[in-house]
């Protein structure tokens, strides 16, 4: 059985790392780099840069961030937040990036993931959904940061995601993340248990025990986790240890 | 050719943008709102020579000018003779279980140990986050309320007639938000109002920030047979024989000497904690339940602010109409302030959202003020100010400033 | 100072794999001049995305014969991810590709069962294991652990002809696959070393020391 994979999620608005609940709100928690940096030394499997402004500001400007972060963090990165040309993501990975993440733009136009994965391979191609939940097991893909109602049912969207050649899918539940109140169960294993590429688990996580029900309770395959660290409300060693000893496998 | 255009409701001729976040100084003051009639001239926000808003000026002053640590102790103070000890309420908090009320009421009660009862004027239409936030308010803020919602088919007329005769459709509602506070106070025989923020940190005269006490002349009245809604005095609305004086007993302030006599005080929490109303949100979704906006609201970028009463919108609406700034400037100004965007960001989201039309609920609130669509519009129309808006060749309207 | 060449064809996290070098203090050229690579130390051939796309581009650029004029030196090759994949001697990826034909063997598709609990592409950190670890000195794993974990990202993998070309063994699901392989003076990981934090900095470090000879 693969390794389960812990990531930190750092949202970005320019200089600073932004922490917002239910996509909203810009407090300031820290330094992009700094933060990056501590998580790396600190163990963590993978680093995912999100751009939280990009949507309001039709731009994406975290270039700068990710060349700087490939002097100190030797772990996969990926980008995400206004990915909506190949030359963005030439950008983002000629900056040092491993993976973009792309969500408003996928749902514009679905043909944007089969040509970014024919061009610069499926392992490189995050699929980003935002998911609402709108009823008994119903969530709603949004976009925009999580801002615009698209219509598309979130189990259908991620399997046709996967159709379409993307070769993982980062879900962050919109009603769970900032919250601290643990992660959607239901919406993760219903997505999960629809498509056969990687899932990684976004937005809820507030101790360690969140992460290692998801992990027992799901096929999972990676938690993106920011609160919980940004917050300093556990240290990663904590919660790779607290897997650990649930029986589940993480690099140590 | 002159250059000059007539400015409507006596708004500065020139229009100008503070150079630190993008309120115009046409913003509108807060005003007695039961004193409002048709004609009446603004006073507006004031600009400093070098173009900066009064707000902006506050902010600094909120920044480096403050001691805020003194302002805790002057608040400890103020509450600690009305704490009761024998489980009455102590003091009334207005609010609808926005951000902002529901961080007022939430750290009154579990920070400072008073006995809050809030006391809500209910918005004319809830929607469906508004009344969920509502609730959960109480349910997880764990706060006592009471809902007061007044004869909805008085409360319609005056709204039509003042968006009619106003373009205001909010102005009744302010009246009624500003007298629940007190009247209820006198009723419980509570002496102490706690609102939260003080709107002279949005432009009104900087001198009002460094009092902590609301003017009396927003909730009370010597004559309230006088007092106008929707540019109709209680009076005329009387001498129509549809109404009563019984229709308006939410509406009737009570006399200055009648709240002086029973101690009532109004005061604002944003004198005594520095306010910053993110940070209200973070709050009240940590300890109220509360959550944003499910979409972006229409108007702004944010899904924060203002989201219970589906006749929100219009209200921006006609500050656009009127002043030629609509919910995102306001939404921008306020989070340039406090730091949380910059003013080129602002200006960008200006741009992209003030001018949106609120189409969601357009046809609830026709329905709710009675009015047609095409009325609609041409009362829009007749509001909009030839100094601010021109008129293209295809009928369209055009801002003859904005902001950069 | 040793110089060391990134091969420069358009494909793969080049900006990485450069940090890691200048971290273990070597002069680094991201480049597809054949004389700068052929008066390199070492060199290391990057790649990430499809087969036939990458090997196209290799070809184009007249850098098939260069990257075997390199080894033809004896100086040390180092092939990374699609890298690795692209020294042997075809793929099935999009019907059947030809290679390098640097080391015998082919690449083939990691197979996965419908409902199983693995997932493709081959995403996570996996462990890279030996019988004996002292078959790692000298080499580019020496002194790294045996199951250390390094960080894979693929969907195809690389199956030597012959069994002592197999540097280190990893796991998906049933298979044991080659994780490392060692052909003489050429090296290919299927992980990535540059995105394997510390253990596999010690890797990038590893082939510089075989550089400098």
């Amino acid at each position: 059985m693969s390794k389960k994979r812990i990531i930190a999620r750092i949202d970005v608005k320019n200089e600073f790392v932004i922490k917002g609940i239910h996509l909203e709100g810009l407090r300031k928690v820290g330094d992009p780099n700094e933060l990056a940096k501590n998580y790396y030394e600190s163990g963590i499997d993978e680093i995912i840069f999100m751009d939280a402004v990009a949507a309001y500001y039709d731009r994406n400007s975290l270039s700068h961030i990710i060349k700087k972060a490939c002097d100190d963090v030797f772990v996969p990165i990926t980008v995400g937040g206004g990915i909506r040309t190949v030359e963005n993501i030439q950008t983002a990975l000629n900056s040092g990036a491993d993976k973009v993440a792309i969500n408003t733009q996928s749902v514009k136009d679905p043909s944007f993931i089969t040509h970014a994965s024919k061009t610069f391979g499926s392992q490189c191609i995050v699929a980003s959904i935002d998911a609402k939940c709108i009823g008994d097991r119903k969530w709603e893909v949004y976009v925009d940061n999580g801002r615009e109602p698209t219509g598309l049912d979130v189990i259908e969207w991620a399997k046709k995601l996967e159709l379409l050649g993307a070769g993982e899918i980062m879900l962050t539940s919109i009603d769970y993340e900032g919250t601290k109140k643990g992660f959607d169960l239901q919406l993760n294993k219903a997505v999960i248990e629809a498509v056969s590429i990687p899932v990684i688990a976004s937005g809820g996580a507030g101790k360690t025990s969140d992460i290692t029900e998801l992990m027992v309770e799901s096929n999972v395959d990676a938690a993106a986790v920011a609160s919980l660290f940004h917050y300093d409300l556990v240290t990663i060693s904590e919660v790779k240890l607290g897997l650990s000893a649930e029986g589940i496998k993480v690099r140590m | 050719m002159s250059d000059i255009h007539e400015a409507f409701f006596g708004l500065p001729q020139e229009v100008k943008f503070c150079k630190k976040c993008v309120i115009s100084n046409q913003r509108p003051s807060s005003t007695v709102e039961f004193k409002n009639e048709k004609g009446e001239k603004k006073s507006v926000i004031n600009f400093s020579d070098d173009g900066i808003c009064s707000a902006c000026i506050f902010q600094e002053e909120k920044e480096t000018g403050i001691d805020w640590v003194s302002r805790d102790e002057q608040l400890r103070k103020l509450l600690s003779p009305f704490r009761s000890n024998d489980g009455s309420y102590d003091i009334i908090v207005p609010g609808s279980g926005g951000k902002d009320s529901a961080y007022t009421a939430h750290v009154l009660k579990y920070k400072y140990g008073m006995n809050p009862l809030t006391v809500t004027w209910a918005p004319h239409l809830y929607t469906d986050i508004g009344m969920k936030n509502f609730q959960e308010w109480m349910h997880t803020g764990g706060l006592d309320n009471i809902l007061y919602t007044p004869n909805g088919k008085l409360h319609r007329e005056m709204t039509r007639n003042a968006f009619h005769n106003l373009l205001h459709p909010f102005q009744p509602f302010i009246v009624g938000q500003r007298i629940i506070g007190p009247a209820m106070a006198k009723r419980f025989g509570v002496k102490l109002v706690m609102y939260g923020e003080n709107q002279a940190e949005y432009g009104n005269a900087i001198e009002e920030n460094s009092n902590p006490i609301m003017n009396m002349d927003f909730f009370s009245s010597e004559d309230p047979l006088e007092m106008k809604f929707g540019g109709v005095s209680m009076q005329e609305y009387i001498n129509t024989g549809k109404y009563s004086i019984d229709d308006f007993a939410p509406y009737i302030a009570p006399k200055q000497q009648d709240l002086i006599d029973s101690g009532v005080e109004v005061h604002y929490l944003g004198y005594y904690l520095k306010w910053d109303p993110q940070e209200c949100y973070y709050y009240a979704v940590e300890n109220t339940g509360f959550e944003a906006n499910p979409v972006r609201t229409e108007g702004t970028y944010s899904k924060y602010s203002s989201i219970d009463d589906k006749i929100d919108p219009f209200h921006y609406l006609t500050t656009l109409i009127k002043f030629g700034i609509g919910r995102c400037t306001y939404d921008a100004a306020q989070e340039v302030r406090n730091g949380k965007i910059t003013r080129e960001e602002a200006v960008y989201l200006v741009k992209k959202y003030d001018a949106e039309f609120p189409s969601k609920y357009l046809k609830e609130f026709l329905a709710y003020i009675e009015t047609s669509e095409v009325d609609f519009h041409k009362i829009l129309d007749a509001h909009r100010s030839p100094h601010i808006w021109k008129r293209n060749p295809d009928k369209s309207w055009s801002l003859r400033h904005e902001v950069e | 100072m040793i110089n060391i060449a990134v091969i420069d064809y358009g494909l793969g996290n080049t900006k990485s794999i450069t940090s890691a070098l200048e971290k273990s203090g070597v002069r680094v050229s991201l480049t597809n001049v054949r004389d700068d690579i052929l008066l390199c130390d070492g060199v290391i051939l990057p790649g990430v995305g499809a087969f036939s796309h990458a090997m196209d581009r290799l070809i184009s650029q007249k850098l098939d014969g260069l990257i075997r004029e390199f080894v033809g030196t004896g100086k040390p090759l180092l092939g990374i991810c699609l890298g690795m994949q692209m020294l042997f001697e075809q793929s099935t990826e999009f019907g059947v590709a030809k290679g390098l034909c640097l080391v015998p063997g082919q690449v083939q598709r990691l197979e996965r069962c419908d409902g199983s609990a693995e997932k493709l592409p081959h995403v996570s950190w996996s462990g890279i294991s030996t019988k004996r670890t002292s078959d790692w000195n000298g080499t580019i794993l020496e002194s790294i652990d045996s199951d250390e974990d390094m960080y894979f990202v693929h969907s195809y993998y690389a199956k030597p002809a012959n069994s002592s070309d197999v540097l280190s063994l990893s796991r998906y699901a049933d298979l044991e696959f080659c994780s490392t392989v060692k052909h003489n003076n050429i090296y290919g990981c299927q992980y990535h070393p540059e995105k394997s934090a510390v253990a596999g900095l010690r890797v990038i470090n590893n082939f510089v020391t075989i550089c400098k000879g």
